[in-house]
């Protein structure tokens, strides 16, 4: 072991800064006399000896010297290079919220460092030791692809010092004391290992010079393994003032009032304002409606509470609502956009769809209708494998595969490691984030993402605590031993179903294989038809040539190649009504047999396939990785929890799951136990101020996602805490809050803003009536398919496929009936969002979303008045009417029922005279169409304003 | 509940009178605006003042400081120009034709390296040209004669040699997906100033989308609005500007009364409900889009000799032609920021270099030259940035392909872009590579450099505009600061 001896060091600095000739005479400053007592006063509060914030102690030299977690020194060769003065002058130090550095005080700091930052004591700087926990990091990036878990080339593992002592077929990999003559430094020393030719083969690259140098070091000195326990003592990261922010500390569970209209009404009073009157009947149905299964009411459900003279007709109308199947779809999609849900992979430009993402999508539609409690709800879905061990049941129950299915949770982000470069350590890490990073701001209201490369700005999330986080995954999501998207799947499935798959599936699979071959054979024809009409001069040879030149990559193709596909590219632009009927005839085929698949397709069982996340029992080691890089490994941690939500004492506690069964860590089911804790003080908080949001369109904490130091404090912070705690109570029923929250006389409240409270209270902070607001794009869709009869009913299964017209605009594709899904079922590829709900503020996931935003463009507009598709169904909204009431039936009749049927109200009487007289103006104009005349009023209702705003 | 006595029918007796075919409906909605009487833009802003930060639109804002540049036209040469053949002459390069790389095969920078061939002269003659004699290659002489109003940066690099990684790079500053791009933070930063167009415009090829698609103009977790709208390369040129269905004008005209009818109804009985006025403005807009829009893409307006300018009926010019034109009147109008793609990737050239890069210089390169001709004629240069480059250059070796040794591979190490008008100092050639034009040997200029440089001529500065999500702020050139390359700049 070198011990190097840097005593002279602050002299020989000294020499190489430029001093200015006043300050050369007089005395040095010195750390102790001068600076430390500045430090002291302003920065010891959180860089002290027993307070290491970013893990940086100023109190001694020794602590400069060793820096804060980026693994930096504080001090350097110049004054505008140190860290120290870089973080004083300009880098937010100390925060704003801390008394500040004098002038003075910064410009003694400032010569201090310019004069050789001198120290009475003598700094006696050590080398770092090298150790085991420096050589595994470098291992586990460069060699165990080869020699790990899965594959041990020449019966080589290195995972461990003493695999790597006791070698492989050649011998040891190692000789302590020799590098020389260790067979591991002279494989990689003469490039052999990793081999250059199988790089992008396993994702490796080469270690770097300073990498070789760690380990030669390390086997020189021995190869010693040292007992390190992870550095997961948090004492000195997070203080107990830092748990005292309101949400680390458990929600208060006793209360003076009892109801949410007691808390809301006692601070309207302080406010001087007053609740509203209650709305009246019809808006209330239409708001039920539109809020729990986002859709409006039928004619006979409106009937029915329109004219119910039953006292509890509202909250028996609630409960009707939360027991319809459609309840799921409105409030699952809630949650499908805090997990990313999206039916593609991303990333790369291909977007690869994922084909049984929609199992996930299922399983939380089918949650939200059984109302299963959230904590078993969260439990299964971070943790699903680690709760049954199918592996070694006699018979998989559904149980287990809903389980894994829930697990798809944490599989929604974005992920390019399926592709044929992208599978590198960066972008596994990448993936391993975006999980990371769902879980804090759909869970834990938390930017937990925040910390990966160095200590969170704000919240007291040391770095270590992500990396603690990232343990957590390791055993499921392990960038040493990785699954791509391609093979990350289970097949796993009871008795039941893997017999229909037999039995249906392979004759469909023979059918479908044969009408491919036909297509291909058809697409082949329509393209050679369309060289010989638009290119009758062009000779076979070039035709063929050009059919050739398809199937090479476009970049790969020759110049000639390149024009001959752009003709056929450019005939196949011309639009149909130009075409000849030869080349018409060829597009049907190609089209006929398409359909025909698709049809097939659909009669097909689900694959067995789970996309699926599981713990697969061999953790790798985790490191802290320094400004979250993945080549700079700092020290060693375990899997744990944030420790400001700790008491920083008590460990966290993981134990394997099926000690007599399948091997499993079990470290994702200790979390979700941790978070699912009755008294947790943030799950149950984030999870009501959510189903309150998307009641009243803005969270009791408004930052939904960040309950954190920088987050908004709750407007209500008893109401919040007494919901959280009536929720847990109810066995965490999400159900029963909103039974709770919509039987309020808060929820109740009429829209109208009036001058008094707009005066007083211009953003509704205080609720002292309901806000409006616009759907969203989902129940803007679905409403008018539901109103226009044109709704297909069915539940779940496969996503309903879209199409792309030759213009870009992107259409979900009617089903055999003429229908079509619910939004929720549309396929939801990243790349391909249907043209209308990316109009109306569909998100891009990335990795998720917490909240929607709501715009107004003129392309709304343009889609809902001049768009194909509002046409056609505002003509089936008029066919409705039509057929209801006959032929012969009024002008007045007809203006009824459509605004029965659109906007769930009898117009009334001027409305009804505007609806009467326009009508005839329209038939007036169409002259010889007049049963066009209704259509074009229907049309106009569904582009009214009270169409897409609930009050 | 009160009900505006008076107002509906006074208004369909006026809009009786004045209505014709011509206008139609969006002549309506004009009038219809003006005729309540009230500013809907001043309400605008006031819903936008206090808390509502979920609320977005794009009247035009204030930049953080004085701008060089009011617009962007953004020529996206996909696939990857190569900078040794086109801008940056390496006579030692040429001197090598045929010899191995010198040095390591793996810092050539890509994925594998069992493909890579000798090394390869440039593939044309190089001249020097205009009063700063600045070098370009043969295959672009109309780009040449406009020397002194570009500037070369030679220095650029990236971090990505996949096409894929690098497009997002270049676009939105991160190698990933989901990133807002360039063009989504300049009009969320500035808004727009002809609201009757669109903010963002995207001008694709006919022949098909560029590489990655719509992700080289995404909004990413910026709102949807900030967006780039493709203008639809054939058919109707934005999705439903006119409708999809027949119908009589009059019907058009009736069916527009009764909305306004029935959404001012709604909205008197609503008060202090911004985002009502503003949706009633949104129909608006679309119909006097309807109008613009249509006037605005309407090539036939523009002189004989301004087609012949862009090459408008060449056949190799015709094509990229109408999107030079057709960008220079929408900046003309107010449109913030403009992109024009090529379809697929046609720089990339793996295979057949020579051949390949002469016809994507044929079809851009009189275009490219009448743009900025015809920008500076119309004084329009000025406050117009021009951007011209792919995401990354190309290697000095050749690649083993279909055709053997002929193109080159990707090189995330160095490329060259140019810069024009908007600011920017004309007749300069910026930053060095070595001596094979593989490698940034002086002046690096990251993308964030680059990003940071266009802001800034924007008037907007690269700190100041940043989102927030999550609590954390989103900045376009991400954590590290980056420079303004201000030795560039005029």
């Amino acid at each position: 072991m070198r011990n190097l001896f840097l005593t002279n060091f602050p002299g020989l600095i000294c020499c190489l800064l430029a001093v200015s000739p006043a300050l050369a005479d007089a005395p040095p400053l010195l750390f102790e006399k001068d600076v430390r007592p500045i430090l002291q006063a302003k920065c010891a509060k959180c860089h002290s000896n027993t307070v290491q914030k970013g893990a940086l102690d100023l109190s001694s030299m020794k602590g400069l010297h060793k820096g804060g977690e980026s693994g930096e020194s504080a001090l350097a060769d110049s004054v505008e290079e140190s860290m120290l003065w870089i973080m004083i002058d300009g880098g937010g130090m100390p925060p704003e919220s801390e008394p500040q550095l004098t002038d003075d005080e910064k410009q003694t700091i400032r010569q201090w460092l310019g004069s050789g930052a001198h120290a009475t004591d003598h700094v006696e700087r050590r080398e770092k030791q090298i150790t085991q926990h420096d050589v595994l990091p470098i291992v586990l990036l460069r060699c165990v692809t080869c020699h790990g878990a899965r594959i041990q080339r020449g019966g080589l593992d290195l995972r461990t010092p003493t695999a790597m002592k006791q070698g492989g077929e050649n011998g040891p990999a190692l000789i302590p004391g020799d590098p020389d003559q260790s067979l591991m430094i002279q494989r990689i020393e003469s490039e052999a290992c990793p081999p250059r030719d199988q790089l992008l083969k396993y994702f490796v690259r080469r270690p770097g010079t300073a990498e070789v140098e760690t380990l030669r070091q390390w086997i020189a000195a021995g190869a010693r393994e040292f007992e390190i326990d992870p550095d997961n003592n948090s004492v000195s990261l997070v203080t107990d003032e830092d748990r005292r922010h309101w949400s680390f500390q458990p929600y208060q569970s006793s209360f003076d009032r009892d109801s949410i209209d007691e808390f809301i009404i006692a601070k309207l009073k302080t406010e001087e304002l007053a609740m509203s009157a209650q709305a009246d009947r019809d808006t209330l149905i239409r708001r039920a409606y539109l809020d729990l299964i986002g859709m409006p009411p039928s004619l006979e459900e409106w009937k029915h509470w329109h004219h119910s003279d039953d006292s509890d007709w509202y909250a028996n109308m609630i409960d009707e609502l939360l027991d319809s199947p459609h309840y799921g779809e409105r409030w699952g999609q809630y949650w499908l956009d805090l997990a990313g849900y999206a039916d593609s992979e991303g990333g790369v430009s291909a977007d690869p769809v994922r084909k049984v993402a929609w199992k996930y999508r299922d399983y939380v539609i089918d949650a939200f209708n059984e109302d299963k409690p959230y904590d078993q709800f969260l439990t299964e879905q971070i943790a699903g494998d680690e709760l049954l061990d199918h592996e070694n049941a006699t018979e998989v129950t559904p149980q287990m595969v809903d389980n894994l299915i829930a697990t798809g949770f944490l599989r929604m982000g974005i992920d390019q490691t399926g592709s044929r470069t992208m599978n590198f350590v960066p972008e596994r890490l990448g993936v391993i984030d975006g999980a990371i990073n769902v879980l804090g701001s759909a869970v834990m209201g938390l930017t937990l993402e925040c910390a990966r490369c160095h200590s969170h700005k704000y919240d007291p999330l040391p770095q270590r605590d992500y990396y603690r986080l990232k343990a957590i995954f390791q055993g499921a999501y392990d960038e040493h031993d990785w699954l791509t998207f391609k093979n990350r799947y289970l097949y796993v499935d009871t008795p039941e179903r893997r017999r229909q798959v037999a039995d249906v599936n392979p004759p469909l699979e023979k059918q479908v294989r044969s009408l491919s071959r036909e297509l291909k054979q058809a697409e082949t024809a329509l393209r050679l038809e369309l060289l010989r009409q638009h290119y009758p001069e062009q000779s076979e040879e070039d035709r063929n040539e050009t059919l050739r030149a398809l199937g090479i990559a476009d970049n790969n193709r020759s110049l000639s190649q390149r024009i001959l596909v752009e003709k056929l590219q450019t005939a196949e632009l011309i639009p149909d009504e130009k075409q000849p009927v030869s080349v018409l005839e060829a597009r049907q085929h190609v089209a006929d047999l398409q359909e025909e698949i698709e049809s097939i397709q659909q009669e097909m069982e689900p694959s067995l396939a789970i996309r699926a996340l599981w713990d697969r029992g061999e953790p790798s080691p985790t490191y802290l990785l320094r400004r979250g890089e993945h080549d700079r490994p700092g020290p060693l941690v375990s899997p744990g929890v944030p420790a400001v939500l700790t008491d920083g004492q008590t460990p966290f506690e993981v134990t394997p799951p099926f000690p007599e069964g399948t091997p499993k860590s079990g470290r994702r089911l200790a979390f979700a136990q941790w978070l699912t804790q009755p008294d947790h003080p943030l799950t149950a908080r984030v999870l009501v101020n959510r189903v309150w949001y998307h009641h009243f369109g803005k969270g009791l904490v408004k930052s939904l996602q960040n309950f954190g130091v920088n987050g908004d404090r709750p407007s209500h912070p008893e109401l919040l805490d007494w919901l959280a705690m009536t929720f847990v109570e109810s066995g965490w029923s999400i159900k029963s809050l909103h039974r709770t929250i919509m039987n309020s006389q808060t929820y109740k409240q009429s829209s109208r803003v009036t001058e008094e409270s707009y005066r007083r209270d211009p953003n509704n902070r205080w609720l002292s009536h309901m806000p409006m607001r616009r759907l969203d794009a989902e129940a803007l869709r679905d409403s008018l398919l539901f109103v226009a009869g044109r709704l297909d009913q069915r539940f779940g299964g496969p996503p309903n496929p879209i199409s792309v017209d030759r213009d870009g605009l992107i259409s979900v594709k009617p089903t055999a009936d003429g229908q079509w899904p619910r939004s929720v079922y549309v396929l939801h590829r990243r790349t391909q969002i249907p043209s209308f709900m990316a109009t109306f503020d569909y998100p891009v996931m990335g990795p998720n979303c917490v909240s929607r935003t709501v715009s107004t463009v003129s392309l709304q507009p343009l889609m809902l008045k001049n768009g194909e598709h509002v046409w056609e169904l505002a003509r089936s909204l008029a066919e409705r009417v039509t057929s209801q009431l006959g032929e012969s039936a009024g002008d007045a009749d007809a203006v009824d029922l459509v605004y029965k049927l659109a906007l769930s109200r009898m117009p009334d009487d001027r409305e009804r005279q505007l609806g009467i007289d326009t009508l005839r103006e329209f038939r007036a104009e169409w002259q010889d169409q007049p049963d066009l005349a209704l259509i074009t009023y229907c049309h106009t209702i569904l582009n009214s304003a009270e169409f897409i705003y609930i009050d | 509940m009160t009900i505006p006595t008076d107002i509906p029918n006074s208004r369909r007796d006026f809009f009786a009178r004045t209505s014709d075919g011509i206008l139609g409906a969006a002549m309506t909605y004009l009038l219809s605006r003006d005729f309540f009487g009230k500013s809907v833009l001043a309400s605008e802003t006031e819903s936008h003042a206090a808390e509502s930060r979920q609320a977005f639109n794009l009247q035009a804002r204030q930049p953080h400081h004085e701008p060089q540049a009011k617009s962007v036209i953004q020529l996206f040469m996909n696939g990857g120009p190569s900078q040794m053949d086109l801008f940056d002459p390496k006579p030692e390069l040429n001197r090598r034709d045929g010899k191995l790389f010198p040095g390591n095969v793996e810092e050539i920078g890509n994925q594998g390296t069992d493909d890579i061939g000798v090394m390869m002269g440039g593939r044309y003659q190089f001249d020097r040209h205009g009063e700063s004699g600045m070098w370009m290659a043969d295959v672009l002489p109309h780009t040449a004669a406009m020397a002194d109003d570009l500037c070369l940066i030679n220095s650029l690099w990236t971090d990505h040699p996949n096409h894929d990684n690098a497009l997002y790079k270049i676009h939105s500053g991160r190698l990933f997906m989901g990133y807002p791009t360039l063009g989504s933070w300049t009009v969320y930063g500035l808004g727009t100033e002809n609201q009757n167009l669109p903010a963002y415009v995207v001008l694709q090829d006919p022949l098909g989308p560029p590489k990655n698609g719509t992700r080289n103009w995404t909004a990413g977790f910026l709102p949807p609005l900030y967006q780039g709208t493709p203008l639809r390369p054939t058919g109707s040129p934005i999705l439903n500007l006119k409708p999809k269905y027949e119908q009589p004008s009059a019907v058009t005209e009736s069916a527009a009364r009764l909305l306004s009818t029935l959404d001012e109804l709604h909205r008197q009985k609503r008060p202090h409900a911004p985002e009502l006025e503003s949706r009633i403005e949104s129909y608006g807009l679309a119909a006097r889009m309807q109008l613009s829009a249509t006037e605005a893409l309407d090539l036939n307006r523009e002189s004989k000799a301004t087609h012949s300018l862009y090459g408008i009926g060449e056949r190799w010019t015709d094509s990229y032609g109408r999107r030079c034109l057709l960008a220079r009147r929408l900046v003309e109008r107010g449109v913030r920021f403009v992109q024009i793609f090529m379809e697929e990737q046609p720089w990339d050239s793996h295979a057949d270099l020579a051949d390949n890069h002469r016809g994507a210089c044929l079809r851009t390169d009189k275009p490219v030259a009448a743009l900025l001709r015809d920008l500076k004629e119309r004084g329009l240069l000025d406050s117009t940035l021009v951007v011209w480059g792919g995401e990354f250059g190309r290697t000095p070796t050749t690649q083993k392909s279909a055709n053997g040794y002929s193109g080159r591979d990707h090189n995330m190490q160095a490329f060259t872009s140019w810069m024009a008008g908007g600011g920017i100092k004309g007749g300069t050639t910026y930053g060095q590579t070595d001596e094979f034009g593989h490698k940034v040997v002086e002046n690096p200029v990251s993308v964030h450099d680059f990003h940071a440089t266009i802001l800034h001529q924007l008037g907007l500065h690269h700190e100041k505009l940043y989102f927030e999500r999550s609590g954390l702020e989103e900045r376009l050139t991400g954590v590290t600061p980056p420079r303004v390359v201000s030795e560039i700049l005029s």
